[in-house]
C-alpha cells in the first residue's frame, strides 16, 4: 500500500512537472470504525474508508488548493484536481509575503506508531472488550452510553520542489464509556487511549466505573456553594485545558492576531507555576507524534513551559512566513503535548480519595463544552461533568451537582497549583470532526490547584 | 446506478434486513475563500462523490460507506456485517415509523450558481470588503464565502426515490481591535436570509456588505473606548445576532429526540427533557411560541426531504410556553412513543439529516424559530426597559451536559436605563438557568425585528457532522439575568 501511495504522488508530481506547474501534494487515508453505544445497546455499527487529495498550487505569491476524496485507481481524477489547482491559482490574489514551497532534503517514512492488530481490530473484539468493562455493572436504572472508535490514518506529502516523498501511518483508539442514571441523569465516565493492541486493557475501565458507580449511588447528592474551592483536575479535564492552550497561548500566529493570553516579552519570564513543564515531545509514541512537520522539519521536544517559564512560541509555516518567523515544525495535523507529572503519588482516583486533606477538595475529571470568554486573558469557561466528586476534609464524600468554572487559564496554570500527581496517562483527545486525526495529550492524572472559584452551581444533575 | 442500488437493497432484504437505504452524491462540491488582512489566506475548493448503505437487520443499525464505487456489493455487505453485530446487544430493537413513499425532487432556490461565478469575482469582492473594513483602530479584518453544491439521490427499500440539489452560500464579515489594555475585541456581520428568496451567488449583496462593514467597524470603535460590562442583573435584550445562538443552543438542542432518549450522552449530552414534560412543561413565558420549520423558503434548515425521505415539515415545539415538540426522525419517534406508552408524536417529524454520503442521518436541527411578538419595535422594547442591556453577537457559548444551564459571551452590549441606551460596554456576558431564563422572557419584538439568521458550524454526533441550518428570531427581553461574569 505505501509504495502504491508513493508511486501515485510520484505520477503526480511528474503531471505537474511536465504542465510546469509548482504545487504541494497532501495525501490522507482513513480506514475508520466506530462502534457506538447507547442505552445499553449498540446504537450505531459504522465504517468509512475515505482518500483525501489536497493539492495546493503556488504561482509566485499566489496559492490556491483543490481537495478531492478519490480512490487509488483514479489517477486520471486526481491528474484533473492538479489541473484544478493550477487553474485556480492563476485567478487568486497575490499575498503580502512570500509562501515557503517545501523542499524535502530527503524521503522519510515513519510507521512507528503503526500496529496492524489494532488497526484491523475485529467487531468481536471491540463488543468483547465493552462488555468487560461494563459486566455486572448495568442495570434498568444504569444505562451504557460510549465509544469504540479505531482505525488507521495515513499522512503522505510530495511536492514538484523535491523528489522526495514523507509518509506516516498511525493506528489508534478512543474509547469512552459511560453509564448514567435513566432518570437522576447522572453519569460517570472510564476512558482509554491506544496505540497498539497491548494497549487495550478493559480492567482499570470497569474498577474506575465501579468505583464511581459506588460513590454516586451511595453517597448524598447536593447543590454545592458558589465560591472558592480547591480543585483537583482529572487528567481528562488537563488535557482539555491544555488543548486550549494550544489554541490560544503559544501559537505565533494567535499571539499576532491578537488571540492570545501570551505576549512577545513574556518569553523568558515565568508564567506559570514552576510545577508546570509542558513540552511537545514526538518522542512520546501514545501521542500518535510526528517525527518529521510537513514541509520536512525534523521535530525534536520543543519545551514551551520549563518550571513554568514561557520558553517560545511556536510558528506554523505559513505564519511563520507572514510574520517573518522561523519555523519551529509545527505544521502538522497535530503536536504531542506531553504535561510533565509531578512529586505527588496518587495512582488512581481511589487513592486520590484516601489521601489525607487538611481542606475540602472538589474533584472534576471531565470539563464539558469549554469555550474562550476573552482570548487575551485567557479566560475559558465550562461545566463539570462525568462523575465530580467534593472530597471532604473530614474523610466524607459529597456528590455535587454540576458546577460551572469560569476562569484565566493564566490563573489555573499559575502558582495556585498545588501539586501533580507522579503518574501520567495519555488522555486521547480526538475529535471526529472532518479527517481522522489521532490526537493524545500525556498529562499527570491529576493536578490540584487552590482557591478557583465556581461562578455557577446546578440545582440538580 | 441507481438500478444497480435497487438491486443490492433487494439483495441485503432478501439476507433478512428489515430496511435498507443508500444515499448516493455524485458529487458534493464546496469553495472557501478567506481574505484576512488583505491576505487571501485561503483559497480552497473541493469535490466529493459516494455513497453510505444503512442496513437495519433484527433491530439494529449498521453503516457502510466509501467513495469507491467499484464494488458496491462489498459495501452493502459490510453494512450487513455491521448490523449483524450491532444486533448482539439492542435492549430496544429499532423500529421506524411509517412513512409514504415517496418518488420526488428538490432544488434550493439559487439563480445563479456560485460555482460558475469566476474565482476573480469572488476574489474581488472579498478585496473591496477587506478596502472597507482597513480603518484606524481595526486590527485583524476577514471576510470570508463558503459555498457549498450537492445532490443527493436517496433511495430505500420502502419504494423511496428522492433526488435533491441543495446549494448553500455563507458569507461574513469581522473586525477585531486592541483596546487600551491590549486586550482583543472582535466585531462581525454575517449574512442570513435577509428576506431574500433565493441563495445564489445573488445573495451576495455588494451594497449590504458595504453597510455592514461600516456598521460593524464603528461599533468596534466604539467598543474599544468603553467601559467592562458590569457585574449584576439586568434584563437583557437579545438581538438576532445572540438570539438565534440562545435558541440553537438551550431550545434546538434540548429538543433533538436522541439527546432527550439518551443517544448522545457519550459525547454532546442529554437533555433536561423528559418524555413526561410534552403537554405539560412550562419551558417559557406565555410569550414564547417556537417551531421546527424546515418549509421556510430559502434557509440552510429548508431541504424538501429528510434522509429518512420525509417531507418538510412545520412543527410547534413550544405553543404560548407550554413544551408541545421535539425535533424528530423516523426511529426515535417510535422509541419514545413506546418508551412514553402513549402516542406523544404522530410520526417523523422529517428532521433526520446527514451531513455527508459518508455519516449516518440523526436527528438534527431545521430552521428552528420563535414567533415574533406584539411587543413592537427594538426601540418600542427599549422604551420599556427600565434597567437592561442590548446584547448582539456570538463570542462565546458553553452549555452544560442537559442544557440546563449556559454562559454566553457577546461580541457588544449597550446599556439602557430608565427606557434609553445609554452607553456602549465590552467585554459583555450573561449566564443563567435554561427554564428560569426562558420563563422571564417579558417581550417578544414584532416581525419588524425578525430575522432568519444562517448557522454553518452546528457540530453533533460521533463520528462528529457538521450540519447547516437556520434560526428565525425576533428581538427577545429576559429579565433578572446575571450579567458580566
Amino acid at each position: 500500500m505505501k509504495e502504491r501511495i508513493l508511486e501515485t504522488l510520484r505520477d503526480l508530481r511528474a503531471y505537474a512537472l511536465d504542465r510546469g506547474y509548482e504545487i504541494v501534494l497532501d495525501y490522507h487515508e482513513e480506514d475508520s470504525y466506530l462502534m457506538r453505544f447507547a442505552n445499553s445497546a449498540i446504537s450505531l455499527n459504522t465504517n468509512e474508508h475515505l482518500i483525501r487529495l489536497e493539492i495546493t498550487a503556488f504561482a509566485g505569491r499566489k496559492r490556491a488548493s483543490y481537495e478531492l476524496i478519490t480512490d487509488l485507481d483514479k489517477i486520471n481524477e486526481m491528474k484533473q484536481g492538479v489541473d484544478v489547482a493550477a487553474e485556480m491559482v492563476q485567478h487568486a490574489q497575490p499575498l503580502e509575503y512570500d509562501p515557503t514551497i517545501p523542499a524535502f532534503a530527503a524521503s522519510f517514512a515513519d510507521e512507528s506508531a503503526y500496529d496492524e492488530d489494532l488497526a484491523q481490530l475485529a467487531n468481536a473484539e471491540k463488543l468483547a472488550y465493552f462488555n468487560r468493562a461494563v459486566e455486572g455493572l448495568e442495570t434498568d436504572d444504569l444505562q451504557l452510553s460510549g465509544i469504540f472508535s479505531s482505525g488507521e490514518t495515513i499522512a503522505a506529502q510530495s511536492n514538484t520542489r523535491s523528489e522526495h516523498t514523507q509518509f506516516w501511518r498511525a493506528s489508534d483508539a478512543q474509547v469512552n464509556a459511560v453509564l448514567a442514571h435513566a432518570t437522576l441523569k447522572w453519569e460517570v465516565i472510564a476512558e482509554q487511549s491506544a496505540q497498539c493492541k497491548a494497549d487495550l486493557d478493559p480492567e482499570p475501565l470497569r474498577r474506575d466505573l465501579a468505583y464511581l458507580l459506588e460513590r454516586y449511588q451511595t453517597e448524598t447528592a447536593q447543590q454545592i456553594p458558589l465560591g472558592r474551592y480547591d480543585i483537583v483536575f482529572g487528567s481528562s479535564a488537563i488535557a482539555d485545558m491544555l488543548n486550549f492552550m494550544n489554541w490560544i497561548g503559544f501559537s505565533g500566529g494567535s499571539m499576532k492576531r491578537g488571540f492570545s493570553m501570551l505576549a512577545e516579552d513574556k518569553v523568558g519570564k515565568k508564567v506559570f507555576s514552576d510545577k508546570i513543564t509542558l513540552v511537545d515531545d514526538p518522542d512520546q509514541i501514545a501521542t500518535f507524534p510526528f517525527k518529521r512537520d510537513f514541509t520536512g522539519i525534523e521535530r525534536k521536544p520543543f519545551p514551551l513551559f520549563e518550571r513554568g517559564i514561557f520558553k517560545g512560541f511556536v510558528w506554523f509555516q505559513d505564519d511563520a512566513d507572514e510574520f517573518g518567523a522561523r519555523p519551529t515544525g509545527h505544521t502538522v495535523m497535530h503536536k504531542s503535548l506531553a504535561l510533565h507529572g509531578g512529586e505527588v503519588d496518587v495512582a488512581s482516583l481511589q487513592a486520590l480519595v484516601g489521601m489525607p486533606r487538611q481542606k475540602d477538595l472538589l474533584y472534576i475529571p471531565f470539563l464539558h463544552y469549554m469555550n474562550i470568554v476573552n482570548p487575551s486573558k485567557g479566560v475559558i469557561t465550562a461545566s463539570s461533568r462525568f462523575g465530580a466528586l467534593l472530597l471532604k476534609k473530614d474523610g466524607s464524600l459529597v456528590v455535587p451537582y454540576n458546577v460551572r468554572l469560569t476562569q484565566s487559564l493564566l490563573d489555573i496554570f499559575s502558582d495556585k497549583v498545588a501539586w501533580l500527581s507522579r503518574q501520567t496517562v495519555a488522555c486521547n483527545t480526538s475529535m471526529s470532526y472532518g479527517a481522522r486525526n489521532p490526537t493524545a495529550i500525556r498529562v499527570p492524572k491529576f493536578m490540584c490547584v487552590e482557591g478557583l472559584e465556581i461562578s455557577h452551581s446546578n440545582s440538580s444533575y | 446506478m441507481i438500478e444497480q442500488l435497487k438491486q443490492q437493497i433487494e439483495r441485503i432484504k432478501a439476507q433478512g434486513a428489515t430496511y435498507v437505504d443508500a444515499r448516493w452524491y455524485p458529487f458534493e462540491e464546496s469553495n472557501q475563500l478567506v481574505m484576512l488582512n488583505g491576505n487571501l489566506k485561503n483559497a480552497s475548493a473541493s469535490r466529493e462523490s459516494g455513497v453510505g448503505i444503512r442496513v437495519l437487520y433484527q433491530g439494529a443499525w449498521g453503516f457502510s460507506a466509501s467513495s469507491d464505487l467499484g464494488d458496491l456489493g462489498a459495501l452493502f455487505d459490510k453494512a450487513l456485517d455491521n448490523a449483524r453485530v450491532a444486533a448482539e446487544r439492542v435492549t430496544f430493537p429499532i423500529r421506524l415509523a411509517e412513512k409514504d413513499a415517496v418518488q420526488a425532487t428538490f432544488s434550493s432556490p439559487c439563480e445563479v450558481n456560485p460555482f460558475e461565478v469566476p474565482l476573480a469575482d469572488k476574489v474581488a469582492f472579498l478585496k473591496e470588503m477587506d478596502d472597507k473594513l482597513k480603518q484606524e483602530g481595526v486590527f485583524l479584518r476577514f471576510s470570508r464565502l463558503n459555498f457549498i453544491r450537492k445532490q443527493i439521490v436517496f433511495v430505500d427499500s420502502e419504494g423511496s426515490e428522492i433526488e435533491k440539489l441543495i446549494t448553500e452560500v455563507f458569507a461574513g464579515l469581522e473586525v477585531d481591535g486592541k483596546d487600551a489594555q491590549g486586550m482583543t475585541h472582535e466585531r462581525k456581520f454575517t449574512l442570513g436570509q435577509q428576506g431574500k428568496p433565493t441563495r445564489g451567488w445573488e445573495s451576495i449583496d455588494r451594497q449590504l456588505f458595504a453597510q455592514n462593514a461600516e456598521r460593524i467597524v464603528r461599533e468596534l470603535k466604539e467598543m474599544l473606548v468603553a467601559d467592562d460590562c458590569p457585574k449584576e442583573d439586568r434584563s437583557v435584550i437579545l438581538l438576532p445576532g445572540i438570539m438565534f445562538l440562545q435558541t440553537h443552543e438551550t431550545i434546538g438542542h434540548a429538543l433533538e429526540l436522541d439527546r432527550i432518549l439518551g443517544y448522545e450522552l457519550a459525547f454532546a449530552g442529554g437533555s433536561f427533557v423528559t418524555l413526561d414534560d410534552f403537554g405539560k412543561l412550562r419551558y417559557g413565558s406565555p410569550k414564547l411560541t417556537a417551531r421546527a420549520n424546515a418549509t421556510v423558503p430559502n434557509s440552510p434548515g429548508s431541504f424538501g426531504f429528510d434522509d429518512d425521505g420525509i417531507p418538510a415539515k412545520d412543527t410547534v415545539l413550544i405553543d404560548k410556553g407550554v413544551l408541545v415538540g421535539a425535533i424528530t426522525g423516523r426511529q426515535m419517534v417510535e422509541e419514545a412513543n413506546a418508551r412514553a406508552r402513549k402516542p406523544i408524536f404522530d410520526g417523523s417529524g422529517g428532521a433526520n439529516r446527514a451531513t455527508s454520503f459518508y455519516r449516518v442521518p440523526i436527528e438534527r436541527m431545521t430552521n428552528i424559530n420563535i414567533d415574533p411578538g406584539t411587543d413592537g419595535t427594538l426601540d418600542d422594547i427599549v422604551a420599556r426597559t427600565e434597567k437592561g442591556i442590548v446584547l448582539d453577537g456570538e463570542r462565546s457559548w458553553s452549555i452544560g451536559s442537559n442544557r440546563e444551564q449556559f454562559h454566553f459571551a457577546t461580541d457588544i452590549g449597550w446599556l439602557v436605563d430608565e427606557g434609553k441606551v445609554t452607553r456602549v460596554v465590552k467585554n459583555a456576558t450573561y449566564k443563567g438557568d435554561t427554564l428560569k431564563f426562558w420563563n422571564s422572557l417579558s417581550a417578544v419584538g414584532d416581525e419588524s425585528t425578525w430575522e432568519l439568521k444562517f448557522v454553518d458550524n452546528c457540530g453533533k454526533g460521533q463520528p462528529n457532522q457538521v450540519m447547516q441550518l437556520g434560526h428565525g428570531v425576533p428581538v427577545c427581553r429576559f429579565d433578572n439575568v446575571r450579567i458580566g461574569e
